[in-house]
């Protein structure tokens, strides 16, 4: 009984519990075949460009931060690429170097204003989502005359970034993978871990206990928008071309899935693992959806539906872990006592 | 937090009445965003010339404003209040495909049609007070929930009950004249019904003593409750109001353009939290005018459609939206503070 609670209490338990739920509909309601589902690839490469964003997207909400400018900075990041090396022909390092240079720029101005103004980042970024939107589109027709460019990759950037594994899986997999243990272990082994969830929990606090919440917000807000380009560089190189829309789709899909897989917007509460999970459970309900007989126009409402329990759980999940105590006797008050 | 319209300032010392004015000027919400539509109309009058100017091009902009106005307004109120409504992006082609089905699809009266459509926007607003009072879930996150949940809606039954993702509507001539006409050939007759929604706004926010509770609200809830506010009935009502609001526009956009589409209003979740901060209101809660959130919406539409009767790439006006969101940004960051550091004279903090 108690092992359950311990691992109800974790953040990624909503999660599993939700992924679980998922593939058992699927499986059950839809006459879905559970190897064809895991054998698939569209829902893995689908889950891995969207996973490279929703991890840093996942961090900013633990720390109580919103990034929605990621909308524009995937085209942004295809589109320098493209514009460098297939337009301008310069060499592929140039045209990743460029593009990967563009996201910290716009990191940079999201994370100083968001600590410089009172102003939430929701409406920061919001406002670079717009303006990047604008750059990118008007740069690409101003300078090639064109929405959509071509390039081409020499073989070492298609082997390490456009590389289809097995000849239907996106080497993104393996980027998206790598990043979640490194991110998984600096949240959950290092010290910036800590620092992370006591910002969320109370930034004032924090920085009174020393900690640099102005350059973890900064560096939080560069990851997110270099993660982003990086997500736009691959796709460029996969499809040798790119274009200036799309990527809108990432901004929602991205919050969902983190918080699905158990993080609050209110921040100080999440995990990687759970990030990953809600992941997979998101690219199952919008990609898996298409081996069942159920008809594709309701993934959405799955969607919806799957968000509004999710967040129902995370909370009760969130209140048992807010609200554990050693044992000690079995009736424990279920709120602290007021003094 | 100082009631923009009615605020009762005690009259100045005359040597000092002059700056005070100014200052006082400077403090209210909608300054900032006014400072905004004057550079923007001077901005798309010197560089757009006659075209811009003239009536059809007034009504190319005007057409978008009362739109995205309509929906803007309520939204204002709720960012006043401290709340997010993300769902209004998919309530508005679920009311007009609610209105298309239910009057094109069965051939039912369009009034019938209509209520529906509304009622629908009701209920989601409905939906979304209950859910974000009764949990502590921000509503940011409830209303992406409902917004996935009533597009799948949208999506699915339409494709089950018309066989396609649009549906059409021939709305008769009465209905038509109401909701759905153009005046002088070029202007929306919405435009008529965004004034009615702007007065009746401005009344329940600058007038009725309900405005000082939303103010209240998104000033200090705690408090707010404390002092006998109901805060609960009022959250709900105002996310009630922006899923009618969404669906009123649902309605009239069927009826002007006589076919509804299942992937329509998405742009409104972002354009419409755009016009409201252009317009001088906080996210953060607590402070905003009703007149500034009109400013706000002009600015953003002038911006839009102003950008194709210049020689620059229409593009450009993204980029210019964008600017312009983060000057407002800034500028209402130090206009509150000017406000929140106000104390009666007297040598306050500066």
């Amino acid at each position: 009984m108690d092992a359950i609670k311990s691992v109800l209490r974790r953040p990624e338990a909503g999660s599993i519990l939700s992924l679980v739920g998922v593939v058992l509909f699927f499986v059950l309601f839809g006459g879905a075949s559970l190897g064809t589902l895991v054998g698939a690839a569209s829902w893995v490469n689908f889950a891995a460009n969207l996973g490279i964003v929703a991890i840093p997207v996942g961090l900013l909400m633990i720390a109580g931060e919103l990034d929605i400018s990621i909308g524009a900075l995937i085209p942004a990041g295809s589109m320098t690429t493209a514009i460098l090396t297939g337009y301008y022909g310069l060499p592929i390092s140039v045209g990743i170097a460029g593009a990967l240079a563009v996201g910290v720029a716009v990191g940079l101005v999201n994370g100083l204003l968001t600590i410089r103004t009172s102003v939430p980042s929701l409406i920061i970024t919001l406002a670079t989502l717009v303006a990047m939107q604008g750059v990118v589109l008007s740069a690409s027709v101003l300078l090639t005359g064109n929405a959509s460019v071509a390039l081409t990759a020499p073989d070492w950037a298609k082997f390490l970034f456009g590389q289809l594994i097995g000849g239907s899986h996106q080497v993104i997999i393996v980027w998206w993978i790598a990043f979640a243990a490194v991110i998984g272990f600096a949240l959950h082994k290092t010290r910036y871990g800590n620092w992370l969830f006591a910002m969320g929990g109370d930034k004032v606090s924090a920085r009174n206990a020393g900690i640099p919440t102005n350059r973890m917000t900064i560096a939080l807000f560069v990851l997110s928008a270099v993660s982003a380009t990086f997500v736009g560089i691959c796709q460029a190189i996969l499809f040798n071309s790119a274009q200036v829309s799309g990527g809108m789709s990432f901004i929602f899909n991205a919050i969902v899935s983190v918080v699905v897989g158990g993080v609050l917007l209110t921040g100080g509460f999440g995990s990687v693992v759970g990030i990953f999970v809600g992941t997979i459970t998101f690219a199952i309900v919008s990609q898996g959806i298409y081996f069942t007989q159920i008809d594709r126009n309701w993934s959405n409402l799955i969607i919806g539906v799957m968000l509004l329990l999710a967040v129902l759980m995370n909370q009760s999940f969130r209140d048992l872990a807010l609200y554990f105590r050693p044992r000690r006797g079995r009736d424990l008050p279920r709120e602290p006592a007021n003094p | 937090m100082a009631h923009p319209v009615t605020s009762t300032l005690t009259p100045a010392p005359n040597r000092t009445r002059s700056r005070l004015a100014l200052g006082r000027l400077a403090r209210r919400p909608e300054s900032g965003s006014f400072l905004g539509l004057v550079a923007v109309l001077l901005f798309f009058g010197l560089f757009g010339g006659s075209a811009f100017m003239s009536a059809a091009g007034t009504a190319s902009w005007l057409n978008i404003a009362s739109e995205i106005g309509i929906i803007a307004l309520p939204i204002g109120l709720l960012m006043i209040a401290g709340e997010l409504d993300i769902s209004v992006g998919a309530v508005i082609p679920a009311a007009s495909l609610t209105a298309a089905i239910v009057s094109g699809h069965y051939g039912l009266p369009d009034w019938l049609g209509i209520t529906a459509a509304l009622g629908l926007g009701l209920a989601v607003g409905l939906l979304n007070g209950l859910f974000v009072t009764r949990t502590t879930i921000p509503s940011l996150i409830i209303t992406i929930g409902t917004m996935f949940l009533t597009m799948g809606l949208t999506l699915g039954l339409t494709v089950k009950i018309a066989g396609s993702t649009g549906v059409s509507l021939v709305p008769d001539p009465l209905t038509k004249a109401i909701l759905g006409d153009y005046l002088g050939g070029m202007f929306q007759v919405t435009i008529l019904w965004w004034v009615v929604f702007v007065i009746g706004l401005f009344w329940l926010l600058h007038i009725s003593p309900m405005g000082n509770w939303i103010y209240a609200l998104g000033g200090d809830k705690e408090s707010a409750r404390n002092v006998g506010i109901p805060t609960k009935r009022l959250t709900i009502g105002l996310f009630m109001l922006s899923g009618f609001s969404a669906a009123f526009v649902g309605v009239s956009e069927v009826m002007v353009y006589q076919s509804a589409q299942v992937l329509a209003g998405q742009s409104f979740i972002f354009n419409s939290i755009m016009c409201v901060v252009i317009g001088g209101v906080l996210l953060t809660g607590g402070f905003g005018s009703i007149v500034g959130i009109v400013f706000g919406t002009i600015t953003f539409s002038i911006v839009n459609q102003g950008i194709y009767f210049t020689s620059m790439d229409p593009n450009i006006g993204s980029v210019i939206i964008g600017a312009l969101l983060l000057i407002a940004v800034l500028t209402n960051d130090t206009f509150r503070q000017l406000a929140l550091s106000y104390s009666s004279k007297k040598g306050g903090p500066s």
